[in-house]
């Protein structure tokens, strides 16, 4: 009937004002260019098999190219977070809620295995009854704080759940002091000391004792969780959950317990957390309160925002940046290659047109050298200093300022450089242009005068908050996550 | 013994009173910045943190505590301006790029990028001042003079913190009734899109109320360590959090509630610690508790209003 | 026998807001099969009668039944699984989440799985799914072609404002309501579509046998589609009967367009 009151056009020219038209710009908008383009494209449509084994495959074949060293580091302690990022995920990612007390469940998690498994509380239980419980109890703790939790909302949440989180570690570090009513003094947690001499996992009898075999356990523990919480998430709990985070006042009304539904998530965040922390118990040997601070909520929040929260295939970017990039920093050569490869990149990318590209490389360039020949004439010392280890190291002591005695003044080049970040934010245009020569050069001489000396230390978790910044900046969506659209 | 106890729960009082000064200060920037961008910015506890540390370095440059090159109030005005602006322009720094850009993401990504900046700002000061403590010294610099009436004894340091709060804050307070500017914040708080469109600079009062904000968090760091003597990098988590507590305590958004709060949360912690069994050890989970309690009974803080929203 | 059930009754029905009275005393009731439409002007109470009919807010007193049993104090989504399903006034779809997916996530209080049976896809679970899946399409089909086909898979934000109007509605039906609440469903269209809607909502009785409540400012649309009208201002009902004896009657002129032109009239 609509059709007979309205002009119809010829069917091939676009119909402005009519839904056809909006939704084929918006697919329009939604294509991607370039190289990177054709590989979402193809990551969009392929099937989900075909994804999941896109990162199994590789993982398998880690152990087998790479030392045990690298293993752990880089393989078993990245699945771990991976996992932990999975169950937050849940909590976070599917049901948007603010879970700030999220490590203690992974702390419940490898106490309660350290509790039923250790040489510390006697008892020798077989891994394929002490997980269960170890995720049950983190599951249980998980609806103790949710239940009474479930009622608040967004930033609220966040800070009960916080509480309850300092509240476990005081516990922990405290617990091996205390006096309970009938027990008497036990010994629950071996206080500041930690639960030592976790069994290693002894599952249906399988010993799992070398760094390699935990990694394969690990991975299939992790593959495990994924398939079930993809399923999960394409189910009605799931459609409620992404409802909840979406608007909980219109999923509610239209016949869905929010309230029921956000304990749910939370609960099973806890348990995956608890799954996670029991593993983690047996791999280090030990439950120490220190391992189950902010410091971890930060990192695995950082993997699941960075990834796209919600997204399953995010969590494993997301773990792998946020653990890879640290461990990678150790080295002072490689973090010197990644220092210098990131900066060129970062001025690649932002500096449009090639003019203005050409002006800010080649007057930072000239700058070095001028001042390397003026500075090194007039002042010995300026340029006496030692050279970092490295080729790359070496070129570049040829174009930077080395003091032999750096510190002070590298000290007062990070707050100049600082100072000077700020400036260009203030200055526009070619000013800002020209402004960028001297910090860039700035930036490279507290690199190389300050920073890359404690690359194990400060620089490297300094450099992954910058980074945390810019990627951000870049997509705040996260790498994985859809472009939102958000209810103001 | 009743004297004893007597004079006990005045010294605990005037801790209290003191620390409760320095989490004021520290919750108006949280107050502040979430009246008006409706944000937690996780990073502001570190700028308290490095508003500590730039006091010590104007201490050290201008002679040290042993021997200084003006007379001690010369040095500890310095002080406190030198911290206060450039915790100012630190915090104008992390808006620009932390915030600005994620105006319109969705609420969790400038978190992310809050703790990022928390991250940076930690590792600079570890990297650029060490690892060990720093010292005020402050007994060398001011002297430890106490002054007392009757049963109240307060030191130089603790009065000279609890009269600048107060100076600060009454200050902060006749900016945001008074002034242009204040009457641009609290447009911009209530409507941000309503106060661009009536012609109000909304980048440029969102950035005057970082730069306030992050330099009463200075002011503090430099209290802090006149009373307290002793900094290190790590110290603007913990007070930061308390700030955050007090904040939300007093009613997040609210000036006079972050003042209330922050009060609070001192005397609470100070109470705490001297009266309640292992209050040490778990002082910061009884302040906690406060916030619980409080949110429990009046979610929107004491004097925080709530939000209206219409379905 | 013929007697018409009286599917939703408001009885004495009080909900202030502070100092503000948004319902004082109401009375009305909708009988099986009817459509009827709540008029008045803004700030009448209307929405807030849909908010406590639907359990949002509670009411300061009266009753509220629904085939003669009180759904008053209970929680939003117990009184849709009775059977009152709601469009909101500033539409609530969820927009990142495909056209398709709205109206399945809706069904959720009508279908039983466990999330153990959803990982594990045992057979309820996967019998519930087809079904959920089935009846949003049908539902959604019931718009024509303007919601079908490959609409099915994009993001709700991606739709035009005359269908997301229609998929709200598309989302109120898949909760299989007894009554169906509509806040101003012609809000913000040009005459096309508000012939259209109001086509569309008597296709709603005669197809889908539906109970009909309509919140509505257009006047040709009340016109067009009401068994029965009421107007309510300043939380009050003023006026109850057919369209003609309602947009007549003096009280409901004055309310709208001032004492002077009750007068004149």
């Amino acid at each position: 009937m609509a059709d007979e009151l309205t002009p119809q056009p010829p069917p091939d020219q676009p119909r402005i004002g009519v839904d056809e038209w909006v939704a084929s710009v918006e697919e329009k908008r939604e294509q991607y260019s370039g190289p990177i383009g054709r590989l979402r494209r193809w990551w969009d449509q392929a099937p989900v098999g075909a994804r999941l084994l896109v990162f199994v495959v590789p993982a398998a074949i880690f152990p087998l190219v790479t030392t045990e060293g690298n293993l752990f580091r880089y393989g078993l302690i990245t699945l771990i977070y991976a996992l932990l990022g999975l169950g937050l995920n849940v909590t976070v990612g599917f049901a948007g809620l603010l879970d700030l007390g999220y490590i203690a469940f992974f702390g419940f998690g490898a106490y309660t295995y350290g509790y039923l498994a250790s040489g510390h509380s006697g008892r020798h239980w077989a891994a394929e009854f002490a997980i269960p419980v170890a995720v049950a109890v983190a599951a249980a703790v998980g609806l103790a704080v949710g239940l009474p939790s479930r009622r608040l909302v967004g930033d609220y949440l966040a800070i009960v759940t916080l509480f309850f989180g300092q509240a476990f570690v005081v516990f922990v570090n405290n617990a091996n002091r205390i006096d309970f009513p009938f027990v008497g003094h036990t010994d629950l947690t071996g206080g500041a000391n930690g639960l030592d001499n976790i069994d290693p996992l002894k599952v249906f009898g399988w010993k799992v004792n070398t760094t390699k075999e935990y990694y394969f356990f690990t991975l299939g523990a992790f593959v495990l969780v994924m398939v079930l919480l993809y399923l999960l998430s394409e189910s009605r709990t799931g459609r409620a959950w992404r409802a909840l985070r979406e608007d909980p006042l219109a999923a509610e009304v239209m016949s869905m317990p929010v309230n029921r539904l956000k304990l749910l998530a939370f609960v099973f965040g806890a348990a995956i957390a608890g799954f996670a922390g029991s593993i983690y118990g047996a791999v280090q040997t030990g439950a120490f309160p220190g391992d189950f601070d902010v410091g971890l909520l930060i990192t695995i929040y950082a993997i699941v925002i960075l990834g796209g929260a919600g997204s399953l295939a995010g969590v494993i970017i997301g773990a792998l940046i946020v653990n890879g990039v640290p461990e990678l920093l150790r080295d002072p050569n490689e973090a010197e290659w990644v220092f210098y490869t990131t900066l060129v990149l970062l001025v690649l990318i932002k500096l449009r047109p090639w003019r203005r590209l050409a002006v800010v490389v080649g007057g930072t360039i000239a700058l070095g050298f001028l001042l390397h020949v003026v500075v090194g004439a007039a002042w010995s010392r300026g340029t006496a200093g030692e050279p970092g280890e490295g080729a790359l190291a070496h070129w570049v002591s040829h174009w930077m300022l080395l003091p032999s005695h750096p510190t002070q003044i590298a000290n007062w080049a990070y707050g100049l450089m600082i100072a000077a970040i700020l400036m260009l934010t203030l200055l526009k245009g070619w000013w800002r242009t020209i402004a960028m020569i001297p910090t860039i050069w700035l930036a490279a001489f507290a690199w190389e005068n300050l920073l890359v000396v404690q690359t194990a230390g400060a620089t490297r978790f300094l450099l992954l908050g910058a980074l945390l910044v810019v990627l951000m900046n870049a997509r705040p969506q996260g790498l994985f996550g859809t472009a939102r659209v958000e209810i103001a | 013994m009743v004297a004893v106890l007597w004079s006990k729960f005045w010294d605990l009082t005037v801790s209290g009173v003191t620390l409760g000064s320095v989490y004021a200060l520290i919750a108006l920037g949280y107050s502040m910045v979430y009246g008006i961008l409706k944000l937690l910015n996780f990073a502001h506890g570190d700028v308290y943190m490095i508003g500590a540390f730039v006091g010590w370095f104007a201490l050290d440059q201008l002679g040290g505590p042993l021997h200084p090159s003006a007379t001690a109030w010369i040095v500890v005005s310095l002080m406190f301006v030198v911290a206060m602006v450039a915790c100012g322009f630190l915090g104008v720094v992390i808006e620009r790029f932390a915030y600005r850009p994620l105006r319109n993401a969705p609420r969790i990504a400038p978190l992310i990028s809050a703790l990022g900046v928390s991250f940076f700002l930690q590792n600079s000061a570890l990297l650029v001042f060490g690892a060990s403590f720093r010292d005020y010294d402050t007994f060398h610099l001011i002297g430890g003079r106490t002054f007392n009436y009757g049963n109240v004894y307060l030191s130089v340091p603790q009065i000279l913190t609890i009269l600048s709060s107060i100076a600060l804050m009454a200050a902060l307070t006749l900016l945001v009734s008074r002034t242009k500017i204040g009457k641009a914040m609290r447009a911009t708080s209530f409507d941000r899109e309503a106060a661009s469109m009536m012609g109000i600079d909304v980048d440029r009062v969102i950035a005057s109320t970082f730069f306030i904000g992050s330099a009463l968090a200075g002011a503090a760091g430099v209290m802090f360590g006149l009373v307290f003597g002793q900094i290190y990098h790590f110290m603007g988590f913990l007070a930061g959090l308390k700030g955050f507590t007090a904040a939300v305590i007093g009613g997040i958004g609210s000036i006079p509630g972050a003042m209330l709060g922050g009060l609070l949360v001192g005397l609470a912690e100070s109470y705490a610690t001297g009266y309640l069994p292992q209050g040490s050890t778990f002082q910061n989970l009884y302040v906690f508790a406060l916030l619980i309690l409080i949110i429990l009974i009046r979610p929107s803080g004491i004097l925080g209003k709530a939000d209206v929203k219409k379905v | 026998m013929g007697e018409t059930k009286r599917l939703l009754e408001l009885r004495g029905l009080n909900k202030s807001f502070g100092g503000l009275a948004c319902l004082q005393d109401l009375d009305l009731h909708v009988d099986e099969g009817e459509i009827v439409s709540v008029i008045g002007p803004n700030g009448a109470g209307k929405t807030t009668l849909f908010n406590v009919i639907t359990g949002i807010y509670p009411p300061d007193d009266g009753e509220i039944l629904l085939e003669g049993k009180s759904i008053v104090g209970l929680e939003p989504h117990e009184v849709t699984n009775r059977g009152v399903a709601r469009t909101f006034q500033t539409l609530r779809l969820f927009l990142n989440m495909s056209v398709r997916e709205n109206v399945m996530a809706v069904q959720y209080g009508g279908t039983k799985s466990t999330p153990f049976e959803a990982m594990l896809r045992l057979p309820r679970a996967r019998r519930e799914e087809r079904e959920i899946r089935r009846r949003a399409e049908e539902k959604l089909s019931f718009f024509g072609q303007r919601l079908v086909g490959y609409r099915w898979d994009q993001p709700a934000y991606s739709l035009s404002y005359a269908n997301r109007r229609r998929l709200e509605i598309a989302r109120a039906m898949a909760t299989e309501p007894r009554i169906l609440l509509l806040d101003e469903p012609a809000a913000g269209m040009n005459p096309t579509e508000t012939h259209e809607i109001t086509e569309l909502i008597g296709k709603l009785r005669e197809e889908g046998g539906y109970t009909i409540l309509v919140i509505e400012h257009d006047m040709h649309v009340v016109e067009g589609i009401s068994d029965r009208v009421i107007a309510l201002d300043h939380g009050v009902k003023i006026a109850e009967g057919s369209f003609d004896a309602v947009a007549t009657d003096p009280r409901v002129v004055e309310a709208y367009l001032g004492l002077r032109k009750a007068q004149t009239k």
